[in-house]
Order: C-alpha cells, then structure tokens, then sequence
C-alpha cells in the first residue's frame, strides 16, 4: 500500500514541489507582515504566526501520506471519506461554535477545525470516483446527472446550514467544475443554463444575508459609492493595491497594512498587501506563480493515464483556481465583497491542511504517471 | 494498461485545453489590472494611502462608577479634553511647534522631541502631548487650530474621584498598562499606553469598570482636518460596582485620623469597621494617605517621587496591607482559648503582684503596683498582663494557636482588595519551620500578652472581634455588595460568607464579651473613652511597644522619636449585648490604645447609632476640626513626618 519505490520517485515531480513552496514562502512571508502584533515601528512576532507554522507542518506530514498511498485504493474508499465528510459537516451544524454568525468551526481540545475545508477534498474525491466509473465522455442524458448532482448537494446544503454562504458557493463551483466535461448536447446545456439562473435568483432572494446583498450592489453601483459601509473594504484594498507601485513599499512598511486600514487583512486581504509592499513585481509574480501552478496540474491531470487519476488532478485545479480568482478578483476590485480566503497566501489553518493534502494527491498522480 | 486509458477520451483532453486557456486568460487578466492599478493609477492611489483620507479614531470609553451602600459616588468621571499631533500632517514642523510652545505656555522643542519622528510607519501615529488641558489654554489652541494642521484635540473621558482622598486605598490607583500586564490573558484586548487600575478596587474590578471603547470612522482632508463621519460607534461606559461601605463612617474614621491636637505630628495607621452580621465593610481607611486624583493623568514626577519616596508609605493600604503585634486586643482571644480548654473558669482568681517570674526571668505588668486577685473579667477589664502570663503558660503555645486561629486570626480575611497579607500566629511548629528552632516555654509568656511574633492585620482583629460579638461565626469581610452595569441593572450579587467558627462555645464567648464591656462601661476600664451615649460598648485596649524601654528610658512621651513610639490599638464592638458593629483601630506609633486609638473608634460608632437612632445626635459642643491646611498633607507632601531630630531630645 505504501508504494513509493524507485520507479515513482524517479518521477516525482520537482516543478509542482518548486511552485507550491514558493507560493508558500510568499504566504508566510506576507502573513509575518499582516499579524504584527504590535504598532509600528515595532515588530513581533503573532500568534496567528505561530499557528499557521503548525498547520504548515501538520499539512506537509498530511502531504507525504497522501503521495506514499497508492490512489487506486482512494478510488475504491472514497465512500468511506465522503460519509466521513458529510458527517463531521453534520456535526459541525449542531456542535460548531459560532464565530462572527458563521457556525463553521468544530472545536476540538486546543483546535478548531472548519470542516467544510475537508469537505471540498472529500467531494472531488467521490466525483473523481464517480466520473472514473461513469466517464463523462459517456454521459449524455441529464437523467445520467442526478447521482453526482446529489453527490454535490448534500455537502453544499449543510454548509449552508452552516451559515457559510462563501464556502458553499465554492463547494458548489469546485463540484460543477466536473461537469464541464460531460458530453450533453447544447440543448440540455441551455436548459442547465436556466436552471441555474433561476437558482441563482432564488439564492439572492432566500440565501443572501442583507449585508451580502449591499456587497455585492455596491459594487455592481461601483464608482457612485464613496468610502461608505460595504464599499470601505474595497476602497481600501484598491489604495493598498496601488499604493505599492511597481516595487511596494518595503516588507513591513506598508502603512495601509500596517496602520489596520484593511479589515482581515491577513486572511482575505492578504493579496492586498503583498501587493502592497512587494508592488507590481510581487503581485504579478505571485500570480504567475500561481497561473503557474494551475496550468502544470492541468497538465499533470492530461498525462494521467486513467480516468480517477485524471479527474482528481481536475478536481485539485479547482480546488485552488476556484478561491484564487474569486479572491483575486475582490482584491483587484473586479468582484464584490466575499469572504474567500486565497488558498496557499491566506491566514487559515485547514484551508492549508486540507490544501497541501490536495497537491499530495495531485504530486501522487503525476509521479505515477508511468505505472499503469 | 490500454484499456485503463480508454476512458480518457480525445474531448477530456480538449476540455482540460479550454481549462488552461481560461487559467491563462483569467491570470493574464489580473496581471494587467494589476498593472493597471499599480503602475497607472499608481501614483494617485500612493498619496491617497500617504494621507488615507480615512482615519480611525478610537474613543476612550470612561470608567465605571464606584457607589457606597447608599448610592453616594466615590468614583466617577469627567470630561476633559487633550492635545495631539499627528506627524505626518504637519505642515511645517518647526514653525508649529514653537506656535504651539507659545500656546500652550512649554517649550517648543521639549513638545517636538515628544511627537516623535515625521518619518517611517510611526509618523501617522497620534502623539498626545497634553492631557487635561484646562480652559484657557484649550481656547488659544482652538482659536488658532486653523494655522496648525496636524494638531488637534480631542475628548478624553477622564477618572474622577470626588472626594478626593476618601476611601483613597480602597478605590485604589489607576496608571499605564505595563509590558508584562499585556502579555496577560487578562488583558488581551488591552493595548499600549492604555490606563487600568493598578491597585485598589480600579484593580480588582478592572474588565468590570473599563467600559468598550468606541471608534469613529471619519474622512479628513491633507492637513488632517474633519470633513465628514462615515461612522460612529460611540463609546460605552463601564460598570458599576456597588459597596458596602457607608460613607459617613468612612468620613467620621477618616477624620479621627486627620482631626489632630494641636503639637502632635499627623496620625497614622488604620481603622475598620464591619458589620458582625454579614460581615460588610462599613469602613476602611488608612493613614497616611493620598489624593487618588493625581493618578488619572499623567503623574509629575515630583508627585510620584514624594508618593513613593515617602518613608511612611502613603500607597499602603495599612489595614490589609501591613501586620502588627496585637498587644493587648490579644487578651480576649486569650481569655476565650483558656475558657474552652478549662484552665480558667468564669470565678477562678490570679493573685497579680505587679510582676511574674517564669524561668527565672521577671516579667512585669503593666501596672507596677500590681492588680492584686482578679478574675478573667477583672483582668480582661483592667488589661492585667499577670492573668494572662500565669494562663498562657498553662495553655502551652499549640493550644493557644489552635483556638487564636480558629478566629480567623494570621489567615488572609478574603475580603475582594489585591494585596492582602496573611499575618502570623505562632505555634512551635510554625517555628520550626520558619526558624528551624525549638519554641522556648519562656516565648509564651509574652505570647500570652501579644508581644511574641503574632502578627495581625487591623482588618484580622475585626473580624475576630466579630467573631466573638456574633458568637463565633468568622465572617469574610464583604467589600462589594453588588456589580451594577452602566444602566443600574444588578449583574452580580455578592452574598454575605461565613469562612469557619471558631472553636470556642458561645457560652465562653459570652465571659469574654462581659469582660470587654468591663472595658468600656465599668469604671477603671481602660477603655472608658470609647463609650457611645445611649449603646453599651464592649471593646479592648492595645499598647505594643516597640522598642525596648531602654531606648526611650528618661523621655517624656512627646520627646520620645516617632518611629520608637508605642503603637496604639483599640479593637470594639456594640451595642455589647446585641452587637452590630465592630471596630479595629490602630494608630502607628500612637502611643496608648486608650488615648489615640479609642476616641477614633468611639466617633466611628457613635456616627454609626446616630444613624441607627439609638444614640442621640451630636449635642450643640462643636468637636473642633482642624484646618483644612492638614487635611492635604497626606496627598503629596513630600515633607517627612515631623520627626524632632534626635539632638533636640535631650532638652528638658
């Protein structure tokens, strides 16, 4: 079961190990900056410092198990990690502690945990699965769509149970990313195509808090609004964004991330500052990074040379590319207000677990890329 | 291995290609909107974050109101208004500070050198430089707030404490938080520079009294000048703790220490008195004091130094803070062990001749003359010292530890103050352990007497005496009655507590109480000044010497040097058969318990049944107060106590 011998390690991949630790090392270099405990022109260093470090170990040890199995055997247990998922949601729903009216964490000894960020990784998994046994290229009726429909439902209701409407909606994309490669005729894609109109007015009249709704109308009225409300965060943003110039304002002296002008300015806002302090050679190098990353996993996800390992490096791709754009987008000031932390950079102790497991698997299928 | 690729078809392939180009144009995308806003609008967007034209301003929230039993406040806050700068808005950094040294009546340069640097992060920092500026200057520096951007003031809710020094060591200080305070769980939402209580009550009930601080978000312009509000979350103020403490018998206590005769130096010591029913503390001062006013701002330094340097310690709460030998107030307690055990009884009798040998060694009473027979009222009447060595030796130290601490006696009283200390009763094993040595048969003799190393603190002895008034219930002295929120709502309600019982029966405790009301209500007691029209008082006089008689022989009482004075104790309670109220007074180097320290305890009770209407009100002889001029000393005089200087002592 553990099997990585000489062969796969032969092929471990270098390129997707480089990538990911730079991101990395841009994450926590930025995240030193946005925790400072103290005032300016002191420094220390913060708990939330100390903390992301122990998930960052938690997650590489996480990581190494998830290259060491062989996937095959994921394939066939991951009913098993789909109930456990559906479960720890469950109890997140009725045990979890609320934070700012989010019930999305599970408290466990010192720890708490926010299980929908394993919930993503338990989805892919099972849709993995499911699109290996009934490749897509084969689905041709709607009818062939209800089962992983389902499979994509019952995580994204209970996290809306959960009051975590971010998160649910980036289950919901990260699921739906699979159906881009079902082979239905244009007509049922039109009917798809209302369907989802229709729920996403149902969503905005039923599902958005009143707060979220001025988000997301502040920006669609963006440019009338001055630094009032839900526009403030925006505004703010775009000043540290492009305060930072083309080379930033220097590690530790930007006075928008410095001064507390950004609210969470270590977990959503994190972009903003290393835009910020890095400038544009920073922030554009942390996308390519990052553009960087993505393609080499869709690529990883082509070579595959079996439908699970195939689906699953799809289903890693957007695992990330998902709360990237989204978050990137809200910090460029291209999308409103929405508490998506950016994968890898963000403050976030099981978003990075949960992440680093993630490219194991990813790692796991390119190395084994050869063996069948 | 052909067959487990089959699945992945040509259009997988295909689709993973769209993916990519999508990935490509979405990044491709970012980048040149990041271009766009750095590099582009770069340069607009840097001055915008250079004089944000948002800034935060955090209110200060005032302090919760401290109450006495009946509502009066003791603590509360005013308004008051500061001056600070905000570096980076200065215009010309120069030329305003020397406006503003001229404004403000200060040197230029000093305020410069406190605003900090124009440059790096701390340059958009607010520096206050003035805190509670008085009207005058405040109305020169409004008047010209327009030529000095960069400069403005602001509302600080500030503590206020309107009766100046009453109750100063119960309400205790309030000063800046400390580096190693903010590591504390405690105060994880605190930040640097913020005041707390520091000791006192403002201590104690610090996360009670502090209140949320609001903050207002508000758009400025480039010299830093309000324009608009965005949003205003105004600040909330703290709770309020509510005492038992009655307020004119802190006054009348407070003026028995500071109402002096004239020619004898200032009084110092401590007074409390505590309901023996529930344990509530009516009153509790001590002397020297301080105004706790000169702590809610920013303290001179010649305040502080004289505050600190003070050899006397004014920042003492001597009631719960220092322990002195009881002297005499031991007896009851020593009576009341010699009862339970049986080695006296109500009738026996002591031959005293005015000295006792044990060992060898003499031991002399108080009353050279001697008492001749007395019994255990007698004695406890006329303070004979012979009594007490003739049953203290027949009780051994470990009996009479036993039952002196059952009343609470050298154990922390538990009352809600940070600080208090815990006092000593020995026993021969307390003495191994602190001096590994034996306890000698001759110790005890003076142990009898109070003058071994017991070591009480005035708040222990009440709550003793309390003890032996309520028929042994060690009451823990209620400080708080209850926290109120900011709205008068109660939040939390603090229940009389009984610590323990003492192990002596009430029908003992009743010869003792007898004994004490000889002191008071029986001619040829020593207590006879503190008599209360209209109540019985039951009580106890205390002389603790100081330093041996040697030191002093030859000297009149007023020649003899303060610090080798005798101490001066008076413990109390009444009325004596349905007691109420007991009272411990000490006056540090005093001189007589009788003389110094039974009139104060006297006006606390008497204050105490006017109240009750058991006592007539003060007849028309006006008590003669002293000058107001004395009333100050305590606060910040940095003089020493008028301690004739050693040479002058040897004129006749």
């Amino acid at each position: 079961m553990i099997a990585i011998d000489r062969r796969s390690f032969q092929h471990f991949d270098w390129l997707l190990l480089a990538l990911m630790l730079a991101i990395l090392a841009i994450g926590f270099v930025n995240l030193f900056s946005t925790t400072q405990p103290l005032p300016p022109p002191q420094i220390g260093v913060a708990s939330e410092f100390k903390t992301q470090l122990a998930a960052l170990g938690l997650g590489l040890a996480g990581m190494v198990v998830a290259i060491a199995i062989d996937y095959r055997r994921l394939e066939r247990g991951a009913p098993f990690f789909y109930v456990l998922v559906l479960a720890s949601l469950a109890l997140t729903v009725v045990f979890g502690i609320e934070i700012r009216g989010n019930k999305s964490f599970l408290k466990l000894g010192p720890f708490s945990l926010q299980p929908a960020e394993f919930a993503k990784l338990g989805l892919v998994v099972m849709m993995a699965r499911h699109f290996h046994r009934h490749p897509p290229t084969e689905v041709r009726r709607l009818i062939d769509l209800i089962v992983p429909a389902l499979l994509l439902a019952l995580p994204v209701a209970l996290i809306i149970a959960q009051r975590d409407t971010g998160v649910a909606v980036l289950t919901l994309l990260i699921g739906a990313t699979f159906f881009l490669f079902v082979a239905l005729p244009w007509r049922t894609w039109a009917i798809l195509g209302v369907i989802a109109v229709a729920g996403a007015v149902g969503a905005w009249e039923v599902g958005l808090k009143p707060y979220q709704r001025a988000r997301v109308l502040s920006f669609v009225q963006a440019g009338s609004g001055d630094s009032h409300g839900s526009d403030y965060q925006a505004i703010q943003s775009r000043i540290a964004v492009g305060s930072g110039g083309l080379t930033g304002q220097g590690w530790l002296q930007g006075p928008q991330n410095r001064g507390q002008f950004l609210p969470t300015q270590h977990s959503d806002f994190a972009f903003s500052v290393v835009a910020e302090e890095w400038g544009f050679a920073g922030g554009a190098s942390a996308l390519v990074l990052y553009a960087g990353l993505l393609l080499w996993g869709l690529a990883i996800a082509a070579n595959s040379k079996d439908g699970f390992g195939g689906m699953l490096a799809v289903g890693v791709v957007s695992m990330l590319f998902w709360p990237a754009v989204i978050n990137v987008a809200m910090v460029l000031g291209l999308a409103p207000v929405i508490g998506v932390p950016l994968p890898l950079i963000s403050y976030g102790g099981s978003q990075l677990l949960a992440n680093l497991v993630a490219l194991g698997l990813l790692m796991n299928v390119s190395m084994r890329r050869y063996m069948f | 291995m052909a067959h487990l690729s089959a699945p992945t078809g040509a259009s997988l392939e295909g689709r993973i290609r769209l993916l990519a180009v999508l990935v490509l144009l979405i990044f491709g995308g970012f980048v040149v909107r990041l271009f766009h806003l750095q590099v582009v609008e770069g340069e607009a967007l840097r001055q915008r974050s250079q004089k944000n034209s948002i800034r935060h301003v955090e209110l200060d929230a005032p302090r919760g109101e401290v109450l006495d039993r009946e509502g009066r406040v003791l603590a509360t806050w005013r308004s008051s208004r500061a001056l600070r700068v905000i570096p980076n808005d200065l215009a010309d950094r120069a030329r305003t500070f020397a406006a503003l040294g001229q404004l403000l009546g200060a040197s230029g340069a000093e305020l410069d050198a406190m605003a900090g640097p124009s440059k790096g992060l701390a340059r958009f920092r607010p520096v206050t430089l003035v805190e509670d500026l008085d009207w005058e200057r405040l109305a020169r520096v409004e008047s010209h707030g327009y030529a000095l951007p960069g400069v403005e003031t602001f509302e600080q809710p500030r503590r206020f404490y309107p009766a100046g020094p009453l109750a100063a060591h119960l309400l205790g200080t309030l000063g800046e938080i400390q580096a190693v305070q903010l590591q504390r769980a405690e105060y994880a939402t605190y930040h640097q520079g913020e005041v707390i209580g520091q000791t006192g009550l403002e201590a104690r009930f610090e996360t009670h009294l502090r209140g949320s601080s609001g903050r207002r978000d508000v758009v400025v312009d480039a010299a830093g000048r309000e324009i608009e509000e965005l949003h205003e979350q105004p600040p909330e103020l703290g709770g309020r703790v509510v005492l038992a403490l009655d307020r004119d018998l802190q006054e009348e206590a407070e003026a028995g220490f500071r109402d002096v005769p004239e020619g004898e130096p200032r009084r110092m010591g401590a007074a409390v008195a505590i309901d023996v029913r529930s344990g509530d503390v009516l009153a509790m001062t001590a002397f020297p004091s301080y105004d706790p006013n000169v702590f809610t701002s920013r303290i001179d330094h010649d305040t502080w130094r004289a505050l600190t340097g003070d050899e006397w310690k004014p920042l003492r709460n001597r009631a719960i803070q220092n322990h002195y030998p009881p002297g005499s107030t031991h007896k009851p307690v020593m009576a009341a062990a010699a009862l339970e055990e049986g080695v006296i009884d109500r009738n026996t009798r002591v031959y005293c001749p005015g000295y006792y040998y044990f060992g060898g060694r003499r031991f002399g009473c108080w009353k050279k003359e001697g008492h001749g027979s007395v019994n255990v009222v007698q004695a406890l009447q006329r303070s004979c010292d012979v009594f007490f060595y003739t049953v203290g030796v027949q009780l051994g130290i470990d009996r009479i530890a036993k039952h002196v601490s059952s009343f609470g006696l050298g154990s922390r009283t538990g009352i809600d103050l940070p600080g208090e200390v815990t006092g000593i009763v020995p026993s021969s094993e307390w003495k191994l352990r602190r001096f590994k040595e034996k306890w000698y048969p001759g110790e005890t003799v003076s142990a009898a007497i109070g003058q071994s190393y017991n070591l009480y603190t005035p708040l222990q002895l009440a709550v003793a005496y309390a003890a032996i008034a309520n028929g042994g219930r060690v009451v823990k002295p209620r400080l708080v009655l209850r926290l109120e929120d900011r709205d008068g709502r109660a939040t939390e309600e603090y229940a009389p507590e009984v610590r323990g019982a003492s192990s002596v029966s009430d029908a003992n405790l009743a010869i003792v109480r007898e004994g004490m009301t000889a002191v008071v209500e029986v001619p040829g007691g020593t207590g006879m000044r503190a008599k209360v029209p209209g109540v019985r008082v039951a009580g106890k006089t205390g002389t603790v010497q100081v330093v041996s008689l040697d030191r002093v022989r030859g000297l009149k009482e007023l020649e003899i040097p303060i610090r080798f004075r005798d101490h001066a104790w008076f413990g109390a309670f009444a009325p004596a058969e349905n007691p109420e109220i007991a009272v411990a007074v000490f006056v540090e180097h005093g001189l007589h318990g009788a003389s110094a320290a039974a009139p104060i305890a006297q006006r606390i009770m008497a204050r105490y049944f006017q109240k009750r209407g058991l006592s007539p009100p003060p007849a028309a002889k006006p008590e003669p107060r002293v000058a107001p001029a004395r009333v100050q000393q305590a606060s910040a005089s940095p003089a020493p106590p008028a301690t004739p200087p050693l040479a002058a002592v040897a004129n006749p």
